[in-house]
């Protein structure tokens, strides 16, 4: 067996990989439980495995599978004051453990939610293959056809738009960002990283306990009369929203109390607003949607007939969107704030009324959570439409300050057109036409003609990649130098980046031509007439899949063999350009005194750090 | 100089897409509806989308313009010549400006279409010209005339199939649940009764009965245009996709002359 050697203080311990340890530890969990429960179930001859067996192995399987990645040794042996016989790693090996520094957590989660990015990506690629013709030619059955949507919905929402920006770039930047050594609940971060491998793992193969068919929404009753696998759709989502709450519980308090001197919140950086304010919204609203999710598991295990025509069909509804919503805003939030993060830095330009945009930041955040019933105007009493458009279309206002800043930065700027500012004003643009196609959803009676079509699909993914993904790429271009020391290749960052650009609007502008025509959701044949448009999204989807893995491989490239970057190269002002880069393990060997605001150029600007000169002296 | 070119350039894409928007599209309607509703809907859409190319454009135009006019020449960190941090004329614009334009929507379209709507729904406004009972069930669409007693209306080749007269005021009465399922007829899922043509969807859910009211305003058939079709919007399950049946809208004495064949077919199979 391949054994890893691990350098300790004094000697060196062999051990088992972590992660090869997480799977036999969780193999082994889930053993025992399942067997423990078939035992102990008074009817006798039911199967090995059942529903609940299964449940309660998982669990199980989970815990071991945490331990065995190396909360053994970092948090449950320390706890019963026992000195584990290895600490973590210190070389490459560390990104494949459990993990305490916020850098090392934040690039574990950016590889993971960029695995299931391209997981469920590909994933949607069988879709547009099935939807490349009007008749079922490539899946044998629909329900097939609608695992792959919901598996498809369920990783991309939960362990790519809630996590690559919050759990990613979240931990890895907003301790340097506010000049922190780091971040308060360090071991939080570290496990919930990996309660993503273990959720993604789960939902993709929820698939081998049969196939489910709600979505990603898993809409009861249908969801308690569809096939065991969407067991697994709830505790993998389970396990990937555990993951961004106590992310957002370390973020947030560390936000709260690790800024440096002077980092005053009328100081703070734009994304650590996004992330503060995204962080709030996941403790809010996550906790709900688990416990939605855990009825729903127990109203199939039980069963208790909370959701069906004996109970409350639209109670699950309601408590589904009350989160789905906010959801959105999880998504976007930390985009907004990457708009006002970047262009500045780009343009040399101060940041046009910044307290505007972080009050459009803020106010999103609150309205987000008056607005969830607009997904549901199909199933509402008339007096509830009134307010529930009001809200919606309310929202657009602090949103549109988020636009507001950008533009009046760039106004009479110089704004350098690198990959990452490229980026930033395709993502602007796309989210502009989700954003203007969702003042016609707000309409109720506009909704209630194109809700449930691929109008709404295609909305939602203006808003989700043209948004949230245009702005995860463009951020990891812009922090490359930072995070790898070195520099990606400007040619082809723009080249790909403009390639995405392009099959990107062919493919989703297209769609809402199909969703106006009359082309329902969740159907993998339609009639015949909307075969012309759906074949050029499915050719435009597969050019935008590949340009998504172009990119990737660029990035990693980049991150390799790319270039040695200069120490600021878009000379910004924030404090992670202030270390090494990559940053050493606690970040600054002195903590900056921070004396002004970051978004100030300018001859004229005053400076920004007071002890600039006891930080790391710059390297050439 | 740089607002007088773009202020210019914006006014006339906008009026260029305007006047595009009004000769084009808004007289082919964005997508084919017949009923009454549908035409709420329509007048909506393309009001919503009159007002909303000025403000889409407005911002579209302005990354164009930006990314010519704005660039920098080198990738060196060059500090911008004009730097502010504020402009009150420009945010107090903007934010009166969506403020104002927010208000207006919720007002109109939202507010007015759905007084309209709401009073077609009103029991006063009830003349019982047809009421059809839709019965949604994994997976078929059933439509029962409980006026003319027929059950179950099917066309020459068995399928389900729904006939209504144009002009004449229709009560959908919908239900999900399963008439034909052996030992649990009140089994059902969410569903949702969808004719695209007629610009309205209402989600069918077990255990309420729900009413939706449509007047179609002319002949139609799902040989004419393939929007004219009940399809089921919301996923129920394998059968999803095929969850459709075909309408036809026809003349009053058209309708009643169906109505005499299908009583005809029932007596005849003694249902």
């Amino acid at each position: 067996m391949a054994q890893n050697v691990v350098a300790t203080n004094t000697h060196k311990v062999r051990v088992m990989p972590p992660m090869l340890r997480g799977f036999l530890w969780a193999g082994i969990a889930f053993l025992l439980l399942n067997s423990i429960t078939a035992a102990i179930r008074p009817d006798v001859g039911h199967p090995f495995f059942t529903e609940v067996s299964i449940t309660i192995g998982w669990v199980g399987a989970v815990i071991g599978w945490l331990l065995g990645v190396g909360a053994y040794e970092g948090m449950v042996l320390p706890l019963f004051g026992v000195t584990p016989r290895v600490g973590e790693a210190t070389d490459w090996r560390r990104y494949f453990a459990f993990a305490t520094d916020h850098k090392v957590v934040g690039i574990q989660y950016l590889t993971s939610s960029g695995c299931a990015f391209i997981l469920a990506g590909g994933i949607a690629m069988t879709m547009r293959i099935e939807l490349a013709s009007s008749t079922m030619y490539f899946f044998h059955y629909s329900d097939q056809y609608l695992s792959a949507v919901g598996v498809h919905g369920a990783i991309m929402m939960f362990s790519v738009a809630t996590v690559a920006l919050v759990g990613g770039l979240g931990n890895y930047m907003v301790p340097l960002m506010i000049g922190a050594k780091t971040s308060v609940f360090s071991k939080l971060s570290g496990l919930g990283q990996w309660l993503i491998p273990a959720g993604v793992l789960t939902l993709a193969f929820s698939p081998i306990l049969g196939y489910w068919t709600t979505g990603w929404r898993g809409y009861e009753p249908l969801g308690s009369q569809d096939a065991s696998g969407i067991i697994f759709y709830y505790l993998g989502v389970a396990a990937l929203t555990m993951s961004s709450v106590i992310v957002s519980l370390n973020l947030v308090v560390t936000i709260v109390f690790n800024r440096a001197p002077g980092v005053t919140w009328a100081r703070l950086p734009m994304f650590v607003w996004g992330i503060l304010t995204v962080s709030i919204l996941n403790l809010i609203w996550l906790p709900e949607i688990q416990m939605t999710f855990i009825l729903q598991l127990l109203d199939r295990l039980v069963p208790l007939n909370l959701f069906n025509a004996a109970g409350s069909v639209l109670t699950q509804l309601e408590l589904f969107w009350l989160f789905g919503h906010p959801e959105v805003y999880i998504v976007v939030v930390p985009a907004f704030a990457l708009w006002n993060e970047i262009i500045p830095v780009m343009a040399q330009k101060s940041l046009f009324a910044r307290s505007w945009a972080v009050i459009g930041l803020i106010f999103v955040m609150m309205l987000s959570g008056l607005v969830w019933a607009h997904h549901m105007f199909t199933n509402m009493r008339n007096s509830e439409m009134f307010p529930f458009s009001f809200f919606t279309e309310m929202i657009s206002i602090p949103t549109g300050f988020a636009f507001m800043a950008a533009i009046g930065t760039l106004w009479k700027s110089r704004y350098r057109l690198t990959t990452p500012g490229l980026l930033i004003l395709m993502s602007i643009f796309n989210f502009l036409h989700g954003g203007v196609t969702g003042v016609f959803l707000a309409d109720p009676p506009v909704n209630l003609q194109v809700h449930d079509t691929m109008f709404v699909v295609a909305h939602f993914h203006y808003t989700i990649i043209g948004g949230m993904v245009f702005s995860w790429i463009a951020a990891m271009y812009y922090w490359l130098p930072k995070m790898s020391g070195r520099m990606y290749n400007e040619f082809w960052g723009k080249f790909l980046s403009i390639w995405i650009f392009i099959a990107f609007n062919t493919a989703f502008s297209t769609m809402f031509l199909v969703g106006l025509e009359g082309m329902n959701r969740w159907v993998p044949t339609y009639p015949p007439y909307l075969h012309p448009l759906n074949l050029i999204i499915s050719i435009a989807a597969w050019t935008l899949g590949v340009g998504f893995v172009l990119h990737a491989v660029h990035i990693v490239w980049a991150w390799k063999k790319g270039p040695r970057a200069p120490e600021n190269p878009w000379n910004g002002h924030t404090l992670e350009w202030l270390t090494s880069s990559p940053p050493p393990q606690h970040n600054f060997d002195v903590t900056p005194e921070v004396i002004d605001g970051f978004y100030n150029y300018g001859d004229d600007a005053d400076p920004i750090v007071a002890n600039l000169s006891e930080l790391k002296p710059k390297q050439t | 100089m740089d607002l007088v070119v773009f202020g210019i350039v914006w006014i006339i894409i906008t009026a260029v897409a305007e006047w595009l928007m009004h000769h084009y599209v808004g007289h082919n309607s964005m997508y084919f509806l017949l009923s009454n509703q549908g035409n709420i809907t329509l007048h909506a859409f393309n009001f919503l989308t009159t007002m909303l190319i000025p403000v889409f454009l407005f911002v579209i135009w302005f990354l164009v313009f930006s990314a010519i006019r704005f660039h920098a020449n080198s990738p060196e960190a060059k500090q911008s010549r004009h730097q502010f941090t504020k402009n009150g004329l420009f945010t107090g614009v903007w934010i009166t400006a969506s403020i104002a334009v927010n208000l207006l929507f919720w007002l109109h379209p939202t507010a007015a279409d759905l007084e309209q709507m709401f009073a077609s729904q009103l029991p006063s406004a009830q003349r019982n010209d047809l009421v059809v009972d839709v019965t949604a069930r994994q997976w078929e669409w059933i439509f029962s005339y409980p006026q003319y007693h027929l059950t179950q209306t099917v066309n020459a080749a068995g399928q389900d199939e729904l006939v209504i007269p144009a002009h004449k005021k229709v009560q959908f009465v919908l239900r999900s649940y399963d008439p034909f399922h052996t030992y649990d007829v009140e089994a059902g899922v969410i569903h949702s009764f969808w004719v695209p043509a007629f610009g309205i969807k209402e989600d069918v859910i077990p255990g309420e009965t729900r009413y939706e009211y449509i007047v179609a305003n002319r002949t139609a058939s799902y040989q004419t245009n393939p929007e004219v079709r009940v399809q089921c919007a919301e996923v129920c399950g394998p059968g999803h996709p095929w969850m459709e049946a075909p309408i036809r809208i026809v003349t009053a004495s058209q309708f009643h002359a169906w109505v005499a064949k299908q009583q005809k077919m029932e007596a005849a199979s003694g249902a």
